[in-house]
């Protein structure tokens, strides 16, 4: 019996730890102020939404992309498609207008701020990256790969919002309001 | 060569007119857009510039990153534009969002494509609520927000669900009849409460809803207003209320039962139980400041009963001899004494004057006996009235002012005066041929105040009985006459005379009033202990008069039936009483 008992109280502490370690590490984010990424997207969402003349083809929104990406992976997962913003995206798109371009780059300086962020939480954890994350980031890059340049920028930056929605689900999940 | 070229050319002419007419030449919308709401989406268009009235619109829905687009039939009914998608579009809040576009076909003509320019998502969702309930209690405006509950939405799917965190609420009150915000407050929860201290009037409260984490936009609910009055049935002042309800009952309930309790009523003693008091007082304890000199009246049959010798001995040791002194000053200082009725008012009562006159024994002896003593001792002829006991009578009235007697009277009676006989059968009035003495302070007399207090004419003049008729004439008689007045009511003669007071003086003459009256043996025994008794004086005798060595008869004077009287007219009694003295010289 007592044995029985400490069997189960060891198996109930590894358990505890896994969550906290799994659901802390997923929460690496939660100082990132997402309300002021977001505005800033609805500001320049019109604008890029609209010359995004390819509505069939999508890049972050297939159903197998961000969906089935395992808790475990997240870290992963955030880690590559802030550094595919950040060495693609915003470096391939040419925007005229100064109303959109500060936007932009006020979103990538959210992103950058993110990504030290997430390197600190690396660096305390383990954001080991498995063939399930790998495979979700090779589909991005290959979705990107299929418009033209230009077009795929401009169709990335019009799926941020995709993006965000994803990293507040995974990582600000917090007690109701 | 050209009409080679001709037939080719209008050909080809025709078929781009048709291409025109067919794909292209009707203008596509030039813009269409996303409007949504809580599960209320709805996809609107501008119309084309040359529409006409069979121009009607097409619209095709795709999910966001999936293959085919979905027409959308029930959008297509002219003229409208816009198109309610929400049924279509119930993924919205688990998915990227929906792609749309629409064209105008006008017959066979069909125009371009227009997409929307928004991507139909989450973030395009506009917050609203449904409505507000507010209530007011004690200053405070205690509302809850009502979210919305669309039909539409699968089951399980609600505002709170989709937005599970960082729901926010902006609270906006207006004061009527005013349009700015009255004050505006930002709340995290459904239910909110807002201080609204010392205001009354009619408040209108909006609501617009938010996400903190979210760019959502959210619109204004309708105003929902409510009246605050002033509150006076609060739960506060109720139990203030109730607390001091309780309080008040509290002390009434004990000054109840202290009332009840201290001041019940108790059962007398038998000792201590009186009978019903008749307007004659024996002895009165209560002090009546207006009328100091209350005489009550003696019982006759108990004072009879005490022994005369009791009397006589006190006559004996008393000071004062029991006559009536000259000194008015005496009778002044000794208001309780019965005074002493004039002769003259005797002399009118005596003829059946009324009551009035009869007090005017009081009054109207004051010039005829003013300086008349209140020994109360009235020296009577013997012959007179041989057969009765000396009556008592009652003094009637004071024969000068202030004057009181001592409750002895010396009554000349003449004979067959029934007054007197019915006096001297009541009062068993003695007279006494006492020489005045003069009346001065003696420290014993002042020491003996055990005169019983008579009433005086004044105080019973509407009950005061006739008086005794004294047919006689004062002058014509050694002794003066004393009217008893007697109180009818009393049923007897006796009870104005017992209220006479009974001189207790040692040295003087105690002479009950309502006591026995002495009959002639006891007068004689009376005669021969005191010579000075034995002087028979029908009052007042002037004290430089007063000779001891004189021996007036007793039968000189008259013994007054009826009893004692306390004092008589000195000046009207001194000169006859005088004179006969030194005549008897």
């Amino acid at each position: 019996m007592k044995a029985q008992g400490v069997a189960l109280w060891l198996l109930g502490t590894a358990l505890v730890l896994c969550s906290m370690y799994t659901h802390g590490f997923r929460r690496c984010l939660t100082s990132v102020d997402m309300h002021h990424l977001e505005e800033c997207f609805q500001e320049i969402k019109r604008a890029v939404q609209t010359k995004d003349i390819f509505p069939n083809i999508t890049i972050l929104s297939t159903v197998e992309t961000l969906r089935s990406v395992k808790p475990m992976d997240v870290c992963c997962v955030t880690k590559n498609l802030l550094e595919f913003y950040m060495d693609r995206v915003f470096k391939d798109h040419q925007e005229l207008k100064p109303q959109i371009l500060r936007r932009i780059s006020s979103i990538a300086n959210s992103f950058l701020y993110m990504q030290k962020t997430l390197q600190q939480c690396q660096v305390q954890r383990r954001c080991h990256c498995s063939e399930e994350a790998t495979n979700a980031t090779r589909m991005v890059h290959d979705n990107y790969d299929q418009l033209e340049v230009p077009s795929a920028a401009t169709k990335s930056l019009g799926e941020l919002d995709v993006f965000l929605a994803w990293i507040e689900k995974n990582h600000q999940e917090t007690s109701p309001a | 060569m050209l009409p080679r070229l001709l037939v080719p050319l209008a050909a080809l002419l025709s078929l781009r007119l048709g291409v025109g007419t067919y794909g292209s030449e009707l203008p596509k919308p030039p813009m269409a857009w996303f409007k949504a709401e809580f599960f209320h989406h709805v996809l609107c268009w501008h119309p084309i510039s040359n529409q006409s009235k069979s121009t009607y619109y097409e619209v095709e829905l795709q999910w966001y990153g999936r293959e085919p687009w979905k027409s959308l039939p029930h959008c297509s009914q002219a003229p409208a534009l816009c198109c309610d998608v929400t049924k279509v579009t119930l993924d919205l809040y688990h998915t990227n969002g929906y792609r749309a576009k629409v064209r105008a076909v006008d017959g066979h003509r069909y125009s371009n494509w227009t997409l929307a320019n928004t991507r139909l998502s989450l973030d395009e969702v506009t917050l609203k609520v449904d409505s507000v309930k507010l209530e007011m209690h004690e200053g405070f405006i205690f509302g809850k927000i009502q979210l919305p509950r669309p039909q539409v939405a699968p089951e399980g799917v609600t505002y709170e669900s989709i937005f599970s965190h960082f729901r926010q609420y902006e609270i906006a009150i207006r004061k009527v009849p005013e349009s700015f915000k009255f004050s505006s407050e930002k709340v995290n929860h459904e239910n909110f409460s807002l201080p609204i201290p010392g205001e009354v009037g009619k408040f209108c409260v909006q609501v617009k809803p938010s996400i903190s984490s979210r760019a959502n936009k959210g619109i204004w609910s309708e105003e929902q207003c409510i009246v605050l009055t002033k509150q006076y049935f609060t739960v506060t002042n109720l139990s203030l209320f109730f607390a001091l309800f309780l309080l008040l009952c509290g002390v009434l309930a004990y000054c109840l039962v202290l009332q009840l309790y201290v001041r019940r009523r108790k059962k007398l003693p038998t000792v201590l139980v009186f009978k019903k008091p008749s307007p004659f007082v024996l002895v009165s304890k209560l002090p009546y400041p207006e009328m100091q000199d209350t005489i009550h009246p003696l019982d006759i049959d108990s004072f009879q009963k005490v022994s005369l010798e009791l009397r006589i001995s006190d006559l004996h040791s008393s000071m004062d001899s029991g006559f009536s002194s000259t000194k008015p000053s005496l009778q002044l200082e000794e208001p309780q004494f019965l005074p002493v009725p004039s002769l003259q008012a005797c002399g009118a009562l005596g003829k059946g004057e009324s009551p009035d006159l009869q007090v005017g024994c009081n009054d109207s002896g004051s010039g005829s006996s003013s300086s008349s003593t209140d020994s109360g001792i009235c020296l009577q002829e013997p012959g007179l009235n041989p057969g009765s006991e000396p009556p008592w009578e009652k003094k009637v009235g004071s024969t000068s002012q202030g004057q009181d007697d001592s409750g002895i009277s010396l009554i000349q009676n003449s004979e067959g005066q029934p007054g007197s006989t019915q006096g001297s059968s009541t009062l068993g009035h003695m007279t006494l041929p006492g020489p005045e003495v003069p009346e001065e302070e003696d420290p014993a007399t002042v020491a003996f105040q055990g005169y019983l207090k008579q009433t005086r004419c004044t105080e019973e003049k509407t009950t005061v009985a006739p008086c005794l008729e004294e047919e006689t004439p004062l002058t014509d008689d050694l002794c003066p006459q004393f009217r008893t007045c007697l109180d009818p009511e009393a049923g007897w003669p006796s009870p104005t005379l017992a209220k006479g007071y009974l001189k207790q003086d040692p040295p003087g003459i105690t002479l009950a009033p309502s006591g026995v009256p002495p009959g002639r043996n006891q007068w004689n025994q009376l005669t021969e202990e005191w010579p000075l008794l034995g002087l028979t004086t029908c009052g007042n005798l002037g004290p430089s008069d007063w000779n001891p060595a004189h021996d007036l008869a007793p039968q000189d004077c008259v013994v007054a039936p009826g009893g004692l009287l306390g004092s008589f007219d000195s000046d009207l009694v001194t000169q006859p009483l005088i004179s006969s003295l030194y005549s008897s010289e």
